[in-house]
């Protein structure tokens, strides 16, 4: 092989212009964009976050305890750590509108109780402005009160008007704008309420036992040692239920969502880019094809296979470079331009700029992608004779091509996958993507050349007889074309995305909005005290709506040894060991669980402390019956053995826990009692209001608004994945009338000849479109198979429910696919149903 | 020889070219009568093949009459002159101009389909064998060799019994032997089912197997 030969060819080739270039080019271009301007973005916002990140954790360092305050000894080791720290109680509550009123509107809110030092970094933005200890100061015996707007809009009050929190009453003095460490994992359940922790002592909410969390910011001196701070306090405290965080990773909340969704994201670029890879091939099958008889030339003169390729492969370079740069250009000056003109309205710091490793990852995926999709057509054109070339005159060949060129093809495949999983960060969901993709391509594939053998068969059937226009367009997909393939596996591979996405949120809205059981509690209610118990229940059955009260006590601890090695270490990342956790005693066995290991202990048990587990979470983390498990509840560990394992039903919305202990064990331990009120939807309004009148420390949460906020969650997440595959139908569509395109010129010369033998211009219309129509509707139909079983395994395997066909979005996927190729194929039909035949006819040899 | 089936009167075509109008055809007057086979010649460029297209109403005159079989083509718009072909005419190209996405057999049929033949693909296929490609119908064009090809283009301009046959230099892009046996075909078909006959060559010795012969010149008849 000469290269400076092959150099000097491919650019006296390239002088002939990119005019057969145009879709190749989209293709890149597209999706180059769609993967360079999702990594931007999230390169934009984690150096926002990376930036912000004292100011988004409320200072260097966090010290976080769950249901207590810092003991003494913690207290100490903060102040002499640190050269400022502030305090911050957050829990929730409900707020009342109008203090002196029993009609009041009630709104649940994340209170976030400070001190007078807070925030330690950043400013509170508050409308009026004003400063936070005016804000906080006592006027006319009442202390003051800010709150988010949007809890201010929900009650209808306004600046000056007394409210209620717990039996405390509040001047609300401004309208929370900005808080400096308020995320978006804090949005949770009800917007923020903000007061001075001191004005609480008389509201009754931090009793004893109540749900809440304290934390400690502490500013650093000037080359503080995070490391080794973090290491000392972990040592001292780690053991009572500390946890620590630090601006090294400001928000790990938000910045791990916004990792995994714009890994997610990149996922279905990749999508995209293989949509497009089908385009890039078409095109480069379609170049060769022109090319035909040059290559035969310069094989006949002498060059030799090898030279040949790389010639072909330099132009593809070439072009691939210069689509690869568009789309670089396009996907990283967008948001850079974009950012800055929206950076006020994302709920998140951004810091605007041109970030390189997002465009290299995009620039190789694209690179790659290009190469893998060429080499097939490239090495069929080169790897036959002079004179096969010249006798093909419709590069039709059917030939695979030679193992090197296949060995090729995998080795990149490989380097492609192999990359995505590192540069993603989640290996197993990429892995499992590409396997998705490219079953779903292998099945386009197949469907597309059944498809094809199926309407040969059909236009030869007795029953097409008498119908030409139908005849002729089975017989045009079935002929010998590379159209339908090119449309089927473009603008599949784009539904398959779109009908995968469609069924997994319509199933998991319904499972969320309408697979509630049949008997869901109208209200999860907290922190209700020991001796409200009563009252609380004879109040709740008072109302003729009530139809059910059930409670258990409730205490919160975080399991920290299993058989006394430290619990992450025995099991893991398990959710059952990540945080806090609710713990009941009980001495008979809770109603929707039964035993199915072990024995429930005796009612007047008084032996050391033992427990009841889970028996699903105890097989996931292989605990057996015998085994200890130490739970640090509010700062002391507490130990007990698992006497017996229970099968617990958490569907049912009923009264559950994980962890059941004796109650000998638990009983003299502070705690709360935590309710479900089983009520008609007319009544729910008046038990708020009794529930706030009389019994103003406890919290209640009507599971409505749990349910419609999750919702609500869902469908902003489902919007943004849909936003990302929204570009792969683009592509797809891009492909589709690269497709079109490609076969104008034979729909012309078609079109002339049918004319010449009397067809009207309606027939060869309507033979047109049902063309276009069946070939849509047919990549609807596998995208919807293939989508389908997608979300099927989705659900069953990573969600771990049901799955159900929905047919409003599986309707909509298949007819979107026919309308869209009919769009495309009509769109190139004005020409063959204008040109006059003679035209045609008269210049075609 | 009976009445008059194509009629031509003053008929001219001027065609826009990039450097201006080209006149091709400059006042052309002909008869021609039910049954007869008539050799147009003449060289390259003289404007045989136009007079051909505008005969079969595949191309629009720019002054002049044309009447085919009584009917006036100037009142007649393009989907009315397709149906006119469906039900009269068979037209024979140099380059053949099958439609490559169907086989022979359905290449064959589809004229008959058009006009609603219910017997269509029985016919076409009758007509393939009687043009020797019994073994060929369901190959592609691009499966079959020009000969071939050339036949299955004649099966399908005489499956639908056409009044009226016209043929643009169907030997042309064929060798001479195939050539000659592809006009022997042409000219028994026409002897069984009775066509007119407007045969475009510049082979003399084929001009000569029609009744007729007239030559154009430069756009006129000499």
């Amino acid at each position: 092989m000469n290269l400076r030969q092959a150099a000097i060819i491919a650019r006296r080739e390239l002088r002939g212009g990119l005019a057969g270039f145009r879709i190749f080019l989209l293709c890149l271009l597209l999706g180059v964009a769609a993967i360079a301007g999702i990594g931007s973005v999230r390169s934009a916002i984690d150096a926002g976050l990376s930036s912000e990140a004292a100011s988004l954790l409320g200072g260097d360092v966090e010290l976080n305890f769950t249901h207590r305050t810092a003991t003494e000894e913690e207290r100490d080791w903060i102040e002499a750590n640190s050269t400022a720290s502030s305090e911050v109680i957050t829990f929730r509550s409900m707020l009342k509108a109008r203090a002196d009123s029993d009609e009041a509107d009630l709104g649940i809110s994340q209170v976030k109780a400070v001190d007078t030092i807070y925030p330690l970094y950043g400013v509170v933005e508050l409308a009026p402005a004003m400063p936070m200890a005016e804000a906080f100061e006592t006027r006319n015996g009442l202390p003051g009160l800010i709150a988010h707007t949007a809890l201010i809009d929900r009650l209808g009050v306004g600046v000056g008007d007394i409210v209620r929190l717990g039996t405390q009453d509040f001047e609300l003095r401004a309208a929370i704008t900005g808080e400096p460490d308020g995320t978006l994992t804090d949005i949770g359940l009800g917007p923020r309420t903000m007061v001075l922790t001191e004005s609480l002592t008389e509201s009754g909410l931090l009793g004893a036992g109540s749900l809440f969390e304290s934390k400690y910011r502490m500013e650093l001196p000037a080359g503080a040692n995070l490391p080794a701070l973090k290491k000392e306090a972990e040592s001292l405290f780690g053991d009572h239920g500390m946890r620590w965080k630090d601006n090294r990773n400001g928000a790990p909340g938000i910045s791990t969502f916004v990792d995994r969704m714009s890994a997610f994201l990149v996922l279905v670029g990749l999508a995209g880019m293989a949509v497009g890879g089908v385009g890039v091939s078409a095109a480069v099958r379609a170049y060769l094809a022109r090319k035909t008889d040059t290559i035969a030339m310069l094989k006949s003169l002498g060059a030799t296979r090898a030279t040949v390729f790389a010639t072909y492969l330099m132009q593809i370079g070439v072009l691939a470079l210069l689509g690869v740069g568009l789309g670089l250009l396009v996907g990283g000056g967008i948001p850079a331009l974009a950012i800055p003109l929206m950076a006020d309205l994302l709920p998140v710091p951004v810091e605007t700029g041109f970030y390189i490793a997002p465009l290299l990852e995009a620039a190789i995926y694209g690179l790659l992608t290009a190469l893998i999709f060429s080499i097939w057509p490239l090495a069929r054109a080169v790897d036959i004779s002079p004179a096969g070339l010249f006798r093909e005159v419709s590069g039709h060949a059917n030939r695979w091509p030679r193992w090197p060129y296949l060995l090729l093809i995998l080795f990149l495949a490989s380097a492609l996958v192999t990359l995505a999983a590192l540069f993603s960060g989640v290996p197993t969901l990429t892995l499992w993507a590409t396997f998705g993709v490219v079953t779903a391509l292998i099945a386009l594939a197949l469907a597309a050349m059944f498809t094809k053998a199926l309407a040969r068969r059909a236009s030869r059937s007795r029953s097409m007889q008498g119908r030409p226009a139908l005849r002729l367009a089975l017989g045009s997909i079935g002929g010998p074309s590379f159209e339908p393939a090119s449309v089927v596996l473009s603008l599949g591979l784009g539904l398959t995305v779109l009908a995968s996405i469609g069924q997994i949120d319509s199933n998991m809205q319904s499972t969320i909005t309408q697979e509630l059981p049949e008997r869901a509690p109208a209200f999860f209610v907290l922190d209700i005290q020991k001796d409200q118990m009563d009252p609380f229940r004879e109040a709740m059955l008072a109302d003729e709506g009530t139809e059910d009260v059930e409670s258990a006590p409730m205490l919160r601890g975080i399991i920290s040894k299993i058989n006394g090695m430290p619990a992450q270490e025995v099991v893991g990342d398990h959710w059952v060991v990540r945080g806090d956790r609710g713990i009941t005693y009980a001495s008979t066995l809770p109603a929707n669980s039964s035993l199915v290991e072990g024995e429930w202990w005796p009612e007047d048990y008084n032996g050391p402390p033992i427990m009841s587990f889970s028996a699903d979470e105890a097989a996931e983390i292989g605990l057996g019956i015998g085994d200890e498990i130490t739970v640090n509840i509010l700062g002391r560990d507490m130990t007990a053995k698992i006497a017996n394992l229970r099968e617990l039903e958490f569907s049912t919305m009923r009264i559950n826990f994980v962890m059941v202990w004796s109650e000998n064990a638990l009983t003299g331990a502070p705690h709360t009692f935590l309710s479900t009120v089983y009520a008609a939807p007319e009544a729910e309004g008046r038990l708020l209001r009794v529930m706030a009148t009389e019994f103003p420390n406890i919290t209640a949460i009507p599971v409505r608004d749990a349910i419609s906020q999750v919702s609500a969650t869902l469908d902003s997440l489902g919007s943004a994945i849909r936003w990302g595959a929204g570009t792969t139908l683009l592509t797809g569509f891009v492909v589709l009338i690269g497709a079109a395109a490609a076969g104008a010129e034979a729909r012309v010369f078609e079109a002339a000849v049918l004319k010449t033998l009397g067809a009207t211009r309606r027939r060869i219309l309507y033979s047109f479109a049902l063309r276009s129509l069946i070939l849509g509707a047919t990549a609807g139909l596998v995208a919807l198979a293939a989508g389908s079983i997608a979300a099927w395994a989705v659900m069953y395997f990573v969600m771990e429910t049901g799955f159900e066909l929905h047919w409003g979005s599986a309707i909509a996927i298949v007819a979107g696919g026919a309308l869209a190729n009919l769009l495309a194929g009509l769109g190139f039909a004005w020409r063959p149903l204008a040109t006059k035949p003679a035209q045609i006819l008269r210049n075609r040899t | 020889m009976g009445s008059s089936v194509l009629s031509l009167e003053n008929v001219q075509l001027t065609l826009q070219g990039n450097a201006g109008p080209v006149p091709i055809l400059k006042g052309i007057s002909l008869n021609v009568e039910k049954g007869e086979t008539l050799g147009l010649t003449g060289p390259s460029g003289s404007g045989k093949s136009s007079l051909l297209m505008l005969m079969g109403g595949l191309e629009s005159s720019t002054g002049g009459n044309i009447s085919v079989l009584g009917q006036d083509f100037g009142n007649l718009n393009e989907d009315a002159l397709a149906r006119f072909r469906r039900n009269h005419m068979g037209i024979v190209f140099q380059s053949f101009h099958l439609i490559p996405t169907m086989t022979a057999l359905e290449n064959v049929a589809t004229p008959l389909e058009l006009a609603g033949d219910a017997e269509a693909f029985a016919k076409a296929a009758a007509e393939l064998e009687a043009v020797g490609l019994r073994d060929r119908t369901d190959h592609y064009p691009s499966q079959l060799s020009g000969g071939e090809q050339q036949r299955v283009a004649l099966a399908r301009a005489a499956a639908p019994r056409p009044d009226i046959l016209l043929a643009d230099e169907p030997t042309g892009n064929l060798d001479s032997k195939t050539g000659e046996s592809i006009m022997d075909l042409l000219f028994n078909l026409r002897d069984r089912h009775g066509a007119t006959l407007v045969l475009v060559t510049h082979a003399p010795e084929l001009a000569a197997r029609c009744d007729r012969i007239i030559e154009l010149h430069d756009g006129v008849l000499a």
